[in-house]
């Protein structure tokens, strides 16, 4: 054994390859001592020589110096020797590629050895010698083999052609050899198969077009029967071939998956999720109302189970495939909540991600389990652990609104072990609980305050702070807790600062008369003593707002926050889609899409789901009866059927988009206004830390919905806008603050601006039509079309007199309609009409009339009258001009919005020849308030998020995918997702409309 | 689709490498050592990446099993595969250790040879592979299998690992052909992990039983063996068998090369065990255990204000018997009380008195939660029994049966 022995000298060395000079100078007598040793005559000495280079060669020693010396070593019987021959020759022929056509005619010959382990042992070894050489060397041999006599030997030269085909393409393709592999699919023996199944799927993947893996029910067939016979490695191959299959509709899916579900007790973990994935995808074709289905749901839980007791290392991968399948379909697992419990010695990445799947199933019925077991967990001994317990309880109390005061007081328990950690998490998660459920939860702030002292770590003071300036009004003493943190201002982090100087001024606006100097203070600490940009930004900001305008300090400063949503992490719901369809492989376990870590073409093929069978059906269906049951499934109930007393409940979400939100021109993007907004944004954000969200809405101006989180500290200093209003203004600000800053105007005015320019250049208005020709109303002939500017709604008429005498005494009225529209004040026609004469007017119309559902939806019905008689017409308006200016939806209430809303509320559109790019669709689209909520881009796909409020507080989520790779491709697709399915096709008529003009 | 496969020693020697599929570099084996050992102990080792490789691997016998791949593989195929791995390199080479690794590194080229070919797996049966394998193993030591009085159990591993493995447990299954004389024998262990959570107020919380029964076999021809489960043994809550104590289980998987025909009816899996070391069946049982849980606690916290120190210290304790032991962690805050041997029905007791600086109510909330590591001889805690194991046809010669069982704790939890 003296080679083992060596090798365990040199194992020192083995990791430290890098200097290779000093091996080839000490080792040159060694080189010299094998080669002798190799061309020896005694079998036993080659062997044991051929072994000591394989053991040089392992721990990184350069021997291709002995290359012709091994390879004389190959023609030998002895089936051991040949083996180390060709594991030295696979490792070294590359890079010796003449050298390695001197084994070229063993192959050949072996190939023909009346052993089937030899015959094998050639084929596969021949191919994974990477020399181009040697290929055209390999065709005959491989022919053969591909029908040789001996499964093994097929098995072996059906993996062969893959590696083939990744050396020369091209051979492989001329030699026939795909045809070959083809019938192998139907070889009797099932490890052929499955061998066969592996490499058409990758040479597949390298031709995505090839009609290569012919996935047909014959085939599927096949390979159904093949996956009981075969071993558990060739059932994953097949497995996870029949995942790439589009069953054609759910008769099929659901035998395929009755099939398949034996597969799901099998003891290999893999074999298990490959199964899973084929479910879950088969799954979505399934009608949910299908017994099966239940069936199907109730068989896919056990086995996740039996995962979570498997060794740490699978246990953590199979956690976070259940991450997923939970996001999916909670229902799976919503009565295992227990497995998820943590066991104390499951180390601390399995513990984790149990916390996180456990919130994800927490629920009313099992909260008060879930709250017990992270109380315990909140006293381990793994400060990292204990954090993420704490917030874990933070994040219940915000999911389930029941436990609220459950976990409110567990916090509080928690607090009084002032064990240091464990408070400034809680602090820290309180503070969002106060943020989801605002003036519910006060009492508890006097406890809070206490412990103000034991709080060192930026985040939580941060947080207490927040709360002090959000409820400066109850607390007594609020200004000298503040003034006690503003002692050491500058040693403070930024986040801290930020915060400070936000909650004094807020304390201020509350209680001006005992803080005035206290808010100077700070002020001038954030502006002249701070070299912090963004701190000195905000702080110029806020004085100079207190200073011109406290009125509207008070409006941004106090401005009602939106609720924070629910799930603050979920993933997106087309990357949650793509990631069911790879369940079970790393794109699940790093919750990316495969093309974000693969190179090349491999296995990137974009998948999807497929389309549940009917779904999006009942948007188009004329039934009115079926719709409106579906609407009343999903409250809040949208448009009733018929009648006022529906029409209330309608009423009282719909106060006019005007009164309390100032309109915002669709074409303040390129106004001041936006740059100002940006610069807010960014001055406010704190893009650092993960509440950022939260500071971000603090000082939210009333307009600028639209601009958040695009630029975020994009333009702090770049915008000309703010440039202008700071450089203008006098480095040293006054000091006396009811003093007005000697550039007026300021920021008010700045403010201002969004409420003044009116401007509609965005937004689409079609061209007028004729809506009532002459012929049917006595010679009046009226057109018109609809507009919306700066969110208001115009209708706007042409009467045209084309009879002889004069007409007088124009008056309008509206029909009861599907959303309220009336006119918002009479008509106005102020000079007789002549004969011939045209007169324009703009009717301006508000949302608040009488609301009675109309068929189609957009119709409206409209009586004019004049002093010869009264008319009676129908017009179409388009959807889109009840689109408000604030519909931009919040990212993560987009996701959990999207997620809630039942699949069958997705309806899907084509916009065929559409020649934009995406982003100027979002343009276009956002001129008639279609915003753009998120973009994402995947492969040559673009993805636009986008959200839709109409008047009546109906809220649409849409997703428009763009392809960006093939100028050919100009087709859009548009899945719109609503509460009342019935709109989604209005909404698709507007997005054609819009972007074809 | 695995790239590469190699195994490193836990100094990051390189012992074995094989690249499958030449598109990755050599240097990936350093990058992976890197990146392993740089890891903080909150993130998931389990898979990494390096650009566009990912490394996927365990850690087995102070060895780390490594495979790359450059696709979107299964790291469950990965995991399954390299534990497979490492399972036919103990059952080849005797033992998994750094040491059987090297002396048998042409061994284990030829079985990875065998099994992966082009980043597919191909076969992981001790069956098929045994017909292609060339190189015998080279053990470290000749081993005597005479104190069998000794065998403990092999692949039992608890988290403490203080189950020495056993002489039987390390012999290379293929040894028989140098060593004529080595017996045919066959063990079939019982082994059960009990995962317990007690409540402080006594109430048991939480009760999972996860089980197995594994079979190590030293035949060297295959043939038949019937094992017979307790008659009354059932599967999932409805359903009920025989008259006597329901042995139940809610859910059961089996070995893919388990004949289940005789199963529903008379409780008996028919096998033709391969050699070398097995799982036929796992099962699990949560909640409802069928007898009291083994051990219980009764804990009593006491606190006194009296002296002052600033070191947390283990002041006095007071066992029950001078062959336990305790001592205190400062780093895990724990006291480890260690009792070598607890005769049934027996009850211990110990009593710590812990200084802890600045000790205040809310230190008490601190204390707890006891957790317990034991391994329990002779016993099952879902009751589950073999009845009889028989080989068909009978071997000729001696041919001996082994029928062990165990209980480990899991993680055996009790409130305070």
């Amino acid at each position: 054994m003296e080679w083992a022995s060596q090798l365990c000298e040199n194992r020192g060395l083995g990791s430290k390859m890098t200097d290779s000079k000093y091996f080839t100078t000490t080792k040159k007598g060694e080189i010299f001592e094998l080669k002798a040793e190799l061309n020896s005559d005694k079998k036993e000495k080659k062997k044991e020589a051929v072994k000591k280079v394989i053991a040089s060669m392992t721990v990184g020693k350069d021997v291709s110096a002995l290359f012709p010396d091994v390879v004389n070593c190959m023609q030998t019987d002895n089936l051991e020797l040949k083996k180390l021959v060709y594991l030295y020759l696979m490792n070294y022929a590359k890079s010796q590629p003449d050298m390695a056509i001197m084994a070229v005619n063993t192959f050949v010959k072996d190939c023909e050895d009346p052993n089937p382990l030899i015959r094998a042992l050639a084929v596969r070894t021949m191919g994974c010698i990477r020399v181009d050489k040697i290929t055209e060397y390999l065709c005959e041999p491989l022919r053969k083999c591909l029908k040789d006599e001996d499964p093994y030997v097929r098995k072996t030269a059906a993996v062969c052609v893959a590696k083939l085909h990744d050396i020369n393409a091209q051979l492989v393709e001329d030699q026939g050899f795909l045809d070959t592999l083809k019938d192998l699919i139907s070889d009797s023996n099932p490890m052929v198969v499955a061998n066969a199944v592996a490499a058409l799927s990758e040479i597949a993947e390298s031709h995505p077009n090839s009609n290569l893996l012919d996935l047909n029910p014959q085939t599927i067939n096949k390979l159904l029967t093949a996956l009981n016979e075969c071993t558990e490695w060739g059932q994953i191959f097949i497995l996870d071939c029949l995942a790439n299959y589009t069953p054609r509709d759910d008769r099929e899916s659901q035998s395929i998956c009755e099939r398949v579900t034996p597969r799901l007790s099998h003891a290999n973990s893999a074999v298990v999720l490959s199964a899973v994935k084929v479910l879950m995808k088969f799954m979505e074709m399934l009608p949910k109302d299908l017994d099966y289905y239940g069936t199907l749901l109730k068989k896919l839980a056990p086995p996740l189970v039996t995962l979570l007791s498997a060794e740490p290392e699978l246990q953590y991968v199979a956690l976070r495939n259940i991450n997923l399948i939970v996001q999916k379909r909670p229902e799976i697992l919503k009565h295992e909540m227990k497995v998820f419990f943590v066991k104390y010695n499951d180390p601390i990445y399995v513990k984790l991600e149990k916390l996180d799947i456990m919130i994800r199933l927490a629920s009313q019925a099992n909260i008060a389990q879930v709250l017990a077991e992270l109380k315990e967990y909140a006293t381990e001994v793994d400060v990292d652990f204990v954090r993420k317990a704490v917030r874990a309880i933070g994040r219940c109390a915000i999911k389930v609104e029941q436990s609220a005061e459950r976990c409110v007081s567990t916090l509080l328990d928690l607090i009084q072990t002032k064990v240091n950690y464990v408070v400034q998490e809680a602090i820290v998660v309180i503070k969002d609980i106060f943020r989801k459920y605002p003036n519910k939860y006060e009492s508890v702030i006097a406890t809070l305050c206490e412990n103000l002292d034991s709080l060192d770590e930026p985040e939580a003071r941060a947080a207490m702070i927040w709360i002090v300036g959000e409820y400066a009004e109850r607390i007594d003493n609020a200004d000298e807790l503040l003034e006690s943190f503003l002692e050491g201002f500058h040693d403070e982090s930024t986040q801290v600062q930020l915060q400070l100087l936000t909650a004094i001024v807020k304390l201020f606006l509350k209680k001006p008369t005992e803080t005035q100097e206290l808010v100077q203070q700070v002020l001038s600490l954030a502006t002249q003593d701070s070299d912090n940009p963004d701190l000195r930004d905000r702080g110029y900001i806020y004085w100079r707002l207190l200073s011109t305008d406290p009125v509207a300090a008070k409006e941004v400063v106090l401005a009602e926050k939106p609720l924070i949503s629910e799930e603050t992490d979920l993933i997106e719901p087309t990357l949650l889609d793509e990631l069911i369809c790879h369940i079970g492989t790393l794109a699940s376990v790093y919750h990316k899409p495969p093309s974000a870590f693969v190179e090349g073409g491999r296995g990137v093929q974009h998948k999807r789901l497929p389309a549940r069978a009917g779904s999006g059906e009942s948007a188009e269906s004329p039934d009115v009866g079926q719709a409106v049951s579906a609407v009343s499934d999903a409250p809040p109930a949208v448009i009733p059927s018929q009648g006022d007393l529906l029409g209330d409940l309608l009423n009282l979400d719909l106060a006019p988009p005007t009164s309390n939100v100032p309109p915002v021109p669709s074409s303040m993007q390129m106004g001041a206004m936006d740059l100002l907004g940006g610069g807010l944004d960014s001055l406010m954000g704190d893009e650092s830390e993960t509440s950022a969200s939260h500071y971000r809405t603090e000082v939210q101006s009333p307009q600028p919905p639209e601009c958040s989180e695009r630029e975020l500290g994009g333009d702090v200093g770049g915008s000309p806008a703010m440039g202008v209003s700071l450089g203008g203004a006098p480095v040293g600000m006054p000091a006396g603050l009811g003093a007005a800053p000697a550039v007026g105007g300021g920021l008010g005015d700045l403010f201002d601006l969004g409420g003044g320019v009116g401007v509609t250049a965005g937004s689409y208005i079609p061209p007028k039509t004729v809506w009532l020709p002459a012929m049917k109303a006595k010679g009046l002939e009226i057109s018109g079309t609809f507009a919306r500017r700066s969110g208001v709604i115009h209708m706007d008429l042409s009467f045209t007199n084309k009879a002889m005498s004069v007409m007088t005494d124009f008056a309008i009225q509206f029909n009861k309609n599907s959303f309220g529209l009336a006119p918002a004040g009479p008509l106005q026609v102020l000079t007789p009409l002549s004969p011939n004469q045209t007169v324009d007017v703009s009717l301006p119309l508000s949302t608040t009339g009488p609301v009675m559902k109309m068929e189609p939806l957009n119709n409206l019905q409209v009586a004019v009258k004049n002093n010869i008689d009264v008319f009676y017409f129908s017009c179409q308006y388009p959807i889109s001009l009840l689109f408000v200016e604030d519909g931009k939806m919040d990212r993560q209430v987009f996701l959990a919005t999207w997620k809630d809303i039942p699949s069958e509320n997705e309806a899907q559109f084509q916009i065929k020849d559409c020649h934009l790019n995406s982003d100027a669709a979002s343009n276009k689209l956002q001129g008639s308030n279609i915003f753009t909520v998120a973009k994402r881009t995947v492969d040559t796909q673009d993805m636009l998020y986008q959200s839709v409020k109409l008047t009546n507080g109906i809220w649409m989520l849409a997703e428009l995918r763009i392809q960006t790779g093939n100028p050919n491709s100009t087709d859009l697709e548009l899945s719109v997702k609503c509460r009342a399915p019935e709109v989604s096709q209005y909404v698709y008529q507007c997005y054609e409309l819009i972007l074809r003009n | 689709m695995i790239s590469q496969v190699f195994i490193l020693s836990s100094k990051g020697d390189h012992l074995i490498y094989k690249d499958f599929r030449g598109e990755a570099d050599k240097d990936a084996v350093s990058v992976f050592f890197e990146m392993v050992t740089a890891l903080s102990g909150d993130q998931p080792p389990v898979v990494m990446s390096h650009k566009d490789l990912n490394f996927i691997h365990v850690r087995q016998g102070g060895l780390y099993w490594v495979a790359s791949t450059k696709t979107n593989a299964s790291p469950f195929t990965v995991i399954e595969f390299l534990n497979r791995l490492a399972a036919l390199t103990k059952d080849y080479c005797g033992s998994l250790c750094e040491k059987s690794v090297r002396m048998n590194f042409a061994l284990i080229y030829e079985l990875l040879d065998e099994m992966v070919d082009y980043g597919y797996i191909q076969t992981t049966s001790t069956d098929i592979l045994k017909n292609f394998i060339q190189t015998e193993a080279v053990t470290s030591k000749p081993f005597s299998l005479f104190d069998l009085s000794n065998v403990g159990l092999f692949g039992a591993e608890t988290q403490q690992s203080k189950v020495a493995p056993s002489t039987a447990a390390t012999r290379p299954i293929m040894s028989h052909r140098s060593e004529q004389g080595g017996k045919n024998e066959i063990f079939v262990d019982v082994v059960e992990r009990l995962s317990v959570v007690i409540g402080s107020n006594g109430v048991l919380m939480k009760a999972d039983v996860e089980g197995e029964i594994r079979v190590k076999c030293y035949l060297p021809t295959c043939s038949e063996m019937r094992i017979g489960l307790n008659e009354e043994f059932s599967i999932g809550r409805s359903q009920l068998r025989g008259y006597g104590t329901a042995v139940r289980v809610d859910e059961c998987s089996f070995h893919q090369a388990v004949k289940l025909d005789e199963f529903d009816t008379y409780r008996i899996l028919k096998v033709c065990p391969s050699q070398g070391e097995q799982t036929l069946m796992q099962y699990q049982l949560s909640d409802e255990l069928p007898c009291a849980p083994p051990f219980r606690l009764f804990p009593t916290v006491e606190k006194d204000y009296g002296s002052r120190y600033t070191d947390c210290d283990l002041l006095s304790q007071e066992l029950s018997s001078p062959d336990q032991t305790a001592e205190l962690q400062l780093k895990n805050k724990a006291i480890l009380w260690s009792i070598p041997r607890f005769p049934g029905g027996a009850q211990l007791s110990a009593l710590f008195k812990v200084e802890v600086p600045s000790l205040s109510s809310a230190s008490l909330l601190e204390v707890g939660p006891v957790s317990m590591s034991f391994e329990l001889p002779k016993q099952t805690c879902t009751g589950l029994q073999i009845r009889f194991l028989r080989l068909s046809p009978t071997q000729p010669g001696m041919s001996q049966r082994w029928v062990r069982y165990v209980t480990h704790s899991d993680s055996y939890t009790i409130r305070i």
